[in-house]
């Protein structure tokens, strides 16, 4: 049982190969929010469903309006590809709250983590990354040009956010990327981040933009101020691992009714990442097995050669 | 009616404006002709009117008219026996009216308390013939039929009420405690909701059903932003942000600009003013000032923007969660029918198989 | 009988009725796909932003690769653990598993949106290494070469068996290279799908919120890999089976029944897991309604074939080792259609089934790799036949060239 030189050098080479592109498949730490995180601040009570905020996204980011099966114009019901903020309401008898729905932007979005193509991505962490993509802020934004169409991030948002041109020959994925385009250094932190137009159109200032660290204390202001106005939660602090939009139900009214779903503190992503990088122990696993399997089949084969050549040049 | 002819004012005419009067306090069109059959008999409704802390303005808005001959048809329909601005008698021969027609009309006269009443020093600060406004209104009013108070100023206080209120302005209400008052706020006040109350009084005794601050209810129990031409805008999204800007000229809503519509109770939205289509300050782009509301008008900044409160979201929001159910019968059923001949066949195969021994199954 | 009898083409009429028939039904779901590519996913399809992958990933990939997992599974036993009288199953099984694969491989190319940028996944500097739907396209390409490629001395042999001197040699050289190399591709094709199979089942690890508890957990990667080797010895004996009654293909009872036991212990050990995971924590969810039926509707698929497996009688007769191998490929397919469509609950309005478009896709797609495995059978030394008393194969007859 001689282990030829030869084999051991494809063994290594192999190895290598394999190793350095299985750099990244190792168990997850958990992430955290970015320092420099910006996030929107979303308070239901203040809200009184004006849908400025509707129009202005489908302005600024030159969406038509909603048609119909039948192509008549109607107002839109739910996000779609052409609607990447909606307002919906939640009715309980004479009761009525609002919430908006767009992107949640994730400390630790599914979406990210299975996107195969890393088209969508955390602002400075993709791919293929813009000169004036910001390392840090959180935002997550989409690349068309490696986006393949797969959508397995519809499967994987637990918020059902990102949304297909199923209409188009060739469609791309729509959501909410914070106003990114929009970001105005002449306005100073944190609107040379970006610049949503929801928040500057907002007539009641229902949703506010800035950095999460500071939404999650003005939230968190708000319930001690005025305890009896909230139902005391701020979604987004934790759920499904945090996200950067936050929410703040009226009293009375569960974030449930309002939509959101319940998740746990570990984000999907890093439950998935977790598992499925388990075995794989740094890319080790996979090319161990190959060589042992290679080692054995090629060792079984010359032994069955030598045979059958020993059994044919039998004196 | 006959005199009316004589000033060339058609049978027609008169009826139209009847019927709008009529349709102002929501009464059905053959009220309106009945209280033209009325009007047009002698019985016209006597009617005095007194004037206070005002300008004049809820008066004018009655005559401000752009067909003029309207203006004299409503004096037509009522009996104006005193009235400060429009008789023709002044000093002590207008009051000699005054008495005349109380004593005349005792328990059926109609007062019209157009003003505000001071009540601060002895609500010196106004007087006229020698009495006080609180002196004059306890006297009209005490024997009268119905009393109104017109405008913003006789509802609860208006202008003069304003901080930091120097005269102790205050509502006829809170001087003519001893009966009810019609309260028909506004500045200046919608001139056909005065004129539908009063005829209806006039035609059938009976005054329009009142809310709780003794406002007529179908004039005011709905808000302007309820019935506002421009609602489709504010529900849309669509707002003029500057006067002037292209939300402005395209005629958004003016809700940003500080439109009071939704706090405030009034049907503006719908009667307009001064008998011109569009004639009413939301109409020409400039956002309601609340001028009903006590809590409002006068007090809240102009261009400051107000709650939306609303009791129940009309159903034109989407709801929480959309119906995209996309399942049809058809699809439903040649899928089914592709999985059942697949289990039927699989079936049918291995009995074959198996129910044949010889040919197919050797047992081995 | 059992020896190792040489494979040989099937030979006889090409384009016989059978394969016009299979050939139509391609050609006419061909014609769904060029709408698909000229309109666009919506029209073709009822497949939405909550249902977004339809029936074209879950039975298009998942079910018709767990299909083609009989190469994966007789490789095991064959090469493995050195079982070598399965060395006449492996050719047909893995010539099912290349055309599997392959349907699969095109029906995703079909499915993607934005399929003109697929060639991105030959940049390795791009690859979002977290996503294990990388992991099973990477995989899954290079294994659809493994396949082809194990299925190359079936093409060489009858290139070397060449009137052609030329092709002869050729045949010979390249065949004789393709030897040397096979226990490298073996390995590969053995670890491949090890990995993606396993994956297909990670890829629903991250909608945890949206599917069922009773179906999603961390054993879902292994739930998968179980299965797929279930169904996929299931599909050898189904295939086996059907062939022996076409073209009298060689049909070793002895031999298929002594796979379905190992498939048998499989089948257990997936009902055991399951079970097991149940247990542990999700009792609650199992109750009086649809969800829980379907839950043991899928047990009972699991663990009849297996009992079946086991039995004797089951044993010896060759059409009760059909229907009970018929019944594990079933389950492994009902298993994944469960867990990718009916317990996939994205948010409340949503539901889903394939429109007319998307089955005939589907179907035609079946119909293709039906009319390709007749095809390479009739043209290429596949599979085995058993020989007549006259020791001349029944291949020429009339039943092979239906």
């Amino acid at each position: 049982m001689i282990i030829s030189r030869r084999s051991l050098l494809k063994g290594a080479a192999a190895t290598g190969t394999v190793t350095a592109l299985a750099r990244c498949s190792h168990a997850r730490e958990r992430s955290g929010a970015l320092p420099e995180a910006v996030g929107m601040l979303y308070d239901s009570t203040r809200c009184i469903g004006c849908r400025a905020c509707v129009t202005k996204c489908k302005e600024v980011n030159g969406l038509p309006f909603d048609r119909d099966a039948s192509g008549i114009y109607d107002t839109p019901t739910d996000l779609s590809s052409t609607t990447k903020n909606i307002i919906k309401v939640f009715r309980n008898g004479d009761n009525h709250a609002f919430v908006k729905q767009q992107c949640m932007h994730c400390v630790d979005p599914a979406c990210v983590s299975v996107c195969m193509m890393g088209a969508l991505h955390k602002e400075g962490s993709g791919k293929r990354n813009y000169p004036t993509e910001r390392k840090g802020t959180g935002i997550v934004l989409y690349d068309k040009g490696t986006c393949v169409g797969c959508r397995y991030c519809q499967i994987a948002c637990p918020f059902n956010v990102p949304k297909f041109q199923w209409q188009e020959a060739f469609p791309v994925i729509a959501k909410c990327e914070m106003c990114w385009h929009r970001r105005d250094p002449s306005q100073g932190e944190p609107f040379a981040i970006a610049n949503p137009a929801c928040c500057e159109v907002c007539p009641r200032e229902a949703v506010i933009f800035g950095m999460r660290a500071s939404l999650l204390a003005e939230a968190k202001r708000r319930i001690v101020a005025d305890p009896k106005r909230y139902n005391g939660r701020i979604y987004g602090e934790r759920e499904g691992g945090g996200t950067q939009v936050l929410y703040l139900a009226p009293a009375g009214v569960s974030f449930k009714d309002l939509g959101m779903p319940d998740l746990p503190a570990e984000s999907s992503a890093h439950f998935s990442e977790s598992v499925s990088h388990a075995p794989y122990l740094y890319g080790i696993t996979p090319v161990a097995l190959y060589a042992a399997m290679a080692f054995v089949l090629r060792r079984r084969k010359k032994r069955d050669d030598r045979l059958q050549r020993g059994g044919e040049t039998k004196r | 009616m006959t005199e009316l002819e004589a000033r060339g004012v058609s049978r027609r005419d008169f009826l139209k404006v009847c019927t709008l009067a009529a349709g102002a306090v929501g009464l059905p069109a053959w009220a309106g002709e009945m209280m033209a059959d009325k009007a047009a008999s002698s019985a016209k409704p006597p009617v005095i009117w007194l004037h206070f802390q005002e300008c004049t303005g809820c008066s004018e808005s009655l005559l401000r008219a752009s067909a003029p001959d309207v203006a004299e048809l409503i004096l037509s329909l009522i009996s104006l026996d005193y009235h400060e601005t429009l008789m023709a008698a002044a000093g002590y021969q207008a009051e000699r009216s005054l008495a005349d027609s109380m004593e005349r009309n005792d328990g059926k006269y109609l007062v019209i308390i157009e003003g505000a009443i001071p009540t601060k020093d002895g609500g010196v600060y106004c007087r006229a013939a020698g009495r006080t406004a609180i002196e004059t209104a306890h006297k009209v009013t005490a024997r009268a039929g119905a009393v109104l108070a017109i405008g913003s100023c006789a509802s609860w206080g208006g202008i003069p009420s304003a901080d930091p209120n120097p005269t102790g302005a205050v509502g006829a209400s809170k001087i003519v405690t001893d009966r009810p008052i019609v309260n028909l706020p506004g500045c200046p006040a919608n001139p056909y909701n005065l004129l539908g109350t009063v005829l209806q009084y006039a035609t059938f005794g009976t005054l329009p059903a009142l809310d709780e601050l003794s406002r007529p209810k179908l004039a005011y129990a709905r808000v302007i932003h309820e019935d506002c031409p421009r609602r489709p805008h504010f529900d849309a999204g669509r707002f003029a942000h500057k006067y002037g800007d292209e939300g402005h000229r395209a005629g958004y809503c003016l809700y940003k600009l500080g439109c009071k519509g939704p706090v405030t109770h009034a049907n503006c939205s719908l009667n307009h003013f001064v008998d011109v289509p569009g004639a009413w300050p939301i109409g020409i782009g400039h956002p309601c000032v609340g001028c009903t509301e006590q809590k409002i008008a006068f007090r809240v900044p102009l261009h400051q923007t107000v709650d939306v409160d609303r009791p129940t979201a009309p159903s034109t929001y989407p709801p929480i969660h959309a119906d995209h159910r996309v399942v049809e019968p058809l699809p439903v059923g040649i899928g089914s029918a592709i999985v059942g001949a697949l289990a039927g066949a699989g079936y049918m195969a291995t009995k074959k198989l198996t129910g044949n021994p010889k040919k197919h199954d050797p047992e081995e | 009988m059992i020896g190792y009898g040489e494979p040989q083409a099937i030979g006889g009429k090409l384009l016989a009725r059978p394969m016009k028939t299979l050939l139509a039904i391609f050609a006419v779901s061909l014609g769904v796909m060029w709408y698909r590519f000229s309109a666009g996913l919506g029209p073709v399809s009822n497949m939405t932003d909550g249902f977004t992958w339809g029936i074209w990933e879950p039975v298009n990939v998942v079910v018709f690769t767990g299909i083609g997992a009989g190469a994966y599974g007789v490789g095991l036993l064959c090469y493995l653990l050195n079982k070598g009288r399965y060395h006449g199953l492996v050719r047909p099984a893995v010539l099912a598993g290349a055309i599997c694969y392959s349907l699969g491989a095109a029906s995703i190319v079909v499915a993607l949106g934005r399929y003109w940028n697929s060639y991105w996944l030959g940049v390795p500097t791009l690859w979002n290494l977290s996503s294990a739907l990388l992991e099973v396209a990477i995989c899954v390409l290079t294994y659809v070469m493994v396949l082809w490629v194990e299925m190359l001395p079936s093409f060489l042999a009858r290139i070397s068996a060449s009137p052609s001197a030329r092709w002869k040699t050729f045949g010979k050289k390249w065949g004789g290279r393709l030897q040397q190399a096979m226990p490298y591709i073996i390995a590969l094709a053995i670890l491949l799908p090890t990995m993606h199979q396993s994956s297909l089942g990670g890829l629903l690890l991250i909608a945890g919120p949206k599917i069922h508890p009773l179906w999603h957990t961390a054993l879902l990667p292994t739930l998968f890999l179980i299965s797929c080797l279930s169904m996929g010895f299931g599909a050898v004996v189904v295939l086996i089976t059907i062939l022996k009654l076409t073209w009298n293909v060689e049909h070793d009872q002895r031999l298929l029944a002594e796979m379905s036991r190992v498939n048998a212990y499989l089948l257990i050990a997936f009902v055991v897991l399951r079970i097991g995971d149940i247990t542990a924590g999700k009792l609650w969810y199992v109750g009086w309604d649809l969800i829980s039926l379907l839950f043991f509707v899928e047990l009972a698929l699991f663990l009849t074939p297996a009992l079946l497996f086991l039995s004797h009688r089951v044993k010896r007769s060759r059409g009760r080792l059909f229907g009970a191998s018929l019944l594990a490929v079933a389950a492994g397919a009902v298993y994944r259609v469960d867990a990718y469509l009916s317990v996939y609950r994205p948010a409340p309005g949503w539901n889903y089934w394939p429109s007319i478009g998307e089955m005939t896709v589907t179907v035609g797609m079946a119909a293709l790799g039906i009319a390709v495995f007749i095809l390479i059978s009739r043209m290429f030394p596949v599979l085995v036949v058993e020989e007549t008393a006259t020791g001349r194969p029944r291949a020429s007859e009339s039943a092979a060239s239906r």
